[in-house]
């Protein structure tokens, strides 16, 4: 066998006296990264075709309501029941890339790699978790954003539904920072990537079965008092309450929700349970 | 020696319990610069001697420092200017070489286009050509091993860990990484520690061996020193092996028996001298020589040594 390295292997090596920026950049540049991924750049066509499938997905109601918005000039999708509206397709967005993010590191055991750079544990961790709900929040706010610019262009009778938008992005924010933990801390428990797609649809499927049924039995029961507590089991409700309670947008569920001062938190609650899942799950891995 | 005046690592009494084993038993070890061998069976406790100073794992008692640095309280700055191999598999089959070690760069804190630049040194230092824009899925051990080895160098470290680089390589490829970790050593003027549990390979591009067993200290020298010590001559006659044996330790060399055979100490200030006192007392008895072979210092003989 000839060898052609030999002949590159003559240039000297030299030592790097460059700048080395701190944990803080690597850890941006982590987030960068995975958020670019997240989204399939970087990565072959294949891995492209679900998230830019579902981002244009989510943008269909919006093309529909500018359209009707210009057409029949009325105004027909409320800002903030969008996320409600399209759970189903947010919930198969989760399910398919919070494992992409968490779970090669995992199963080709490159996380030993991160620990052994001056990057702990919580930085990898947070760059994931912020990757993934700048990822979330993209989705929900570029649909209502665009829809708002329409809005604001067809110049409907009336004053434009800016406070709801807002409420929205609000709300965004919170369903961004909900379902990225409780994405990735599902995810992040098998180093098997289609497990943890089923795993986290799964567990949406659950939430959003538990709720409908148990919201159902118990109103039809009479029991109107507890009924609203059923509801948000489901994650998309519960944001719903908290969001409604916070910005003052109108409720998706005509029935009212329970108080909002609980509703946020459990909220709370339910994002430091899954953030400190994440983290204890990696320090044992680290070990 | 050197090693007392920048010492890469010093471990003190360091212990380090799982719930069923002691894997690091008061282990008290220093190495100076250039390429150490740490040298142990499987289980000696090499490679959580390597997470320990990493600053990874916490031993259970002693203190271990790297470059100065205490492993307990400056593990971030350890790692800062340190590099880890590790033994295992760690490389995510579906980008290429290059998209990995720019990022591994970049995790390290060079700027994007630094790390870009190092990565393809880096590659090239190590010996991956062409096949770097390639998916590393499809890579040999042999290239595997070179991208491990590209990304613990990538961001210029003072100190590497290599943990078994040379795991899963044939003759040819052990040689190849052999060369590629001497050439960091001297070369790259990159300090190295790097493991084995084979003396002999070690022995090749190694300034100084530790070698470890139930993770206790067998023992820590200059490799020098340690073939030096391990040579020995192993002669066996037909008949008259006492009458050789005496001669020999008359003319002051250092005679054992084991079985049928004798084994002679190579003398560490003279060798020739053993070799020809070997020669001459066979000659010179009349005795009739069925073998005479030179025996390197090998994991086994040094297991033996406390007890002989
Ligand atoms: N996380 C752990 N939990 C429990 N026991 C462990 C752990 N890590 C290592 N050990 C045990 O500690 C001992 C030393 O292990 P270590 O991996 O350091 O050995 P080694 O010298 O690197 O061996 P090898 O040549 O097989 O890589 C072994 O008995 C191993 O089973
Ligand atoms: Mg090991």
């Amino acid at each position: 066998m000839t060898e052609p390295t030999a002949v590159i292997h003559d240039i000297g090596y030299r030592h790097y006296d460059g700048v080395r920026l701190g944990r803080g950049r690597a850890t941006l540049a982590l987030g960068v990264q995975s958020l670019r991924g997240v989204f399939g750049f970087g990565r072959t066509t294949r891995a492209k075709i679900m998230p830019l499938l579902l981002m244009a997905i989510m943008l269909m109601p919006t093309v529909v309501s500018i359209g009707v918005m210009a057409l029949a000039k009325q105004f027909i999708m409320p800002y903030p029941g969008y996320a409600v509206f399209m759970q189903a397709v947010i919930a198969v967005f989760l399910a398919a890339q919070s494992p992409y993010l968490v779970a090669p590191d995992l199963r080709f055991r490159v996380l030993p790699l991160y620990l052994s750079r001056p990057l702990t544990v919580t930085d990898y961790v947070v760059a994931k978790l912020a990757a993934l709900a700048v990822a979330l929040f993209g989705l929900l706010a570029v649909p209502i954003t665009i829809q708002f610019v329409g809005e604001l262009l067809v110049d409907l009778p009336g004053p434009p539904h800016t406070a709801d938008y807002l409420g929205a992005l609000g709300g965004a924010v919170l369903y961004a920072v909900l379902l990225s933990s409780v994405g990735i801390a599902l995810a992040s428990f098998t180093p098997r990537r289609g497990l943890g797609v089923a795993v986290v649809i799964a567990f949406y499927m659950f939430t959003a079965a538990v709720s409908t049924l148990f919201y159902a039995v118990l109103s039809s029961t009479g029991r109107d008092d507890v009924a609203p507590w059923a509801l948000i089991l489901n994650p998309f409700f519960l944001v719903d309450t908290v969001q409604s309670a916070l910005f003052g947008t109108a409720p998706i569920n005509d029935e009212g929700y329970p108080p909002g001062i609980a509703a946020c938190l459990i909220l709370l609650a339910v994002i430091a349970l899954a953030v400190t899942g994440v983290l204890l799950r990696y320090r044992k891995a680290a070990s | 020696m050197t090693a007392s005046a920048t010492p890469c690592f010093a471990t003190e009494g360091l212990t380090k319990r799982f719930p069923r084993v002691t894997a690091l038993d008061d282990l008290t070890v220093a190495a100076g610069t250039g390429v150490t061998g740490l040298v142990g069976a499987n289980g000696a406790g090499k490679s959580t001697l390597i997470k320990i100073l990493l600053g990874l794992l916490p031993p259970t008692s002693g203190r271990a420092s790297v470059l100065g640095l205490d492993t307990a309280t400056q593990g971030l700055e350890i790692r800062r200017a340190v590099g880890y191999m590790p033994e295992h598999d760690c490389l995510p089959p579906d980008i290429s070489a290059t998209e990995f070690v720019v990022h591994m760069a970049q995790m390290s804190g060079l700027p994007r286009t630094a790390a870009r630049e190092r990565a393809a040194d880096t590659l090239r230092h190590v010996g991956l050509d062409e096949e770097r824009y390639r998916p590393m899925g499809g890579y040999s051990t042999g290239m595997r091993q070179r991208v491990k080895l590209a990304q613990a160098l990538v961001h210029d470290p003072r100190l590497v860990f290599l943990d078994e680089p040379t795991n899963g390589l044939d003759p040819q490829g052990r040689d190849d990484m052999l060369a590629l970790i001497r050439r960091v050593g001297t070369e790259f003027g990159i300090d190295v520690l790097v493991t084995s549990h084979l003396l002999g390979e070690l022995e090749r591009v190694c300034d100084h061996v530790i070698v470890i067993d139930g993770g206790r200290l067998l023992r820590s020298s200059a490799i020098r020193e340690f073939t030096r010590a391990e040579q020995t001559i192993a002669v066996e006659v037909e008949e008259g092996q006492r009458r050789l044996a005496e001669r020999l330790a008359a003319l002051g060399e250092t005679v054992a028996a084991q079985g049928r055979l004798l084994t002679v100490q190579v003398s560490a200030d003279d060798p020739g001298r053993t070799h020809d006192a070997v020669r001459d007392a066979v000659c010179d008895l009349g005795l009739s020589l069925l073998r005479l072979e030179q025996r390197r210092g090998r994991i086994e003989d040094v297991f033996k040594e406390p007890v002989a």
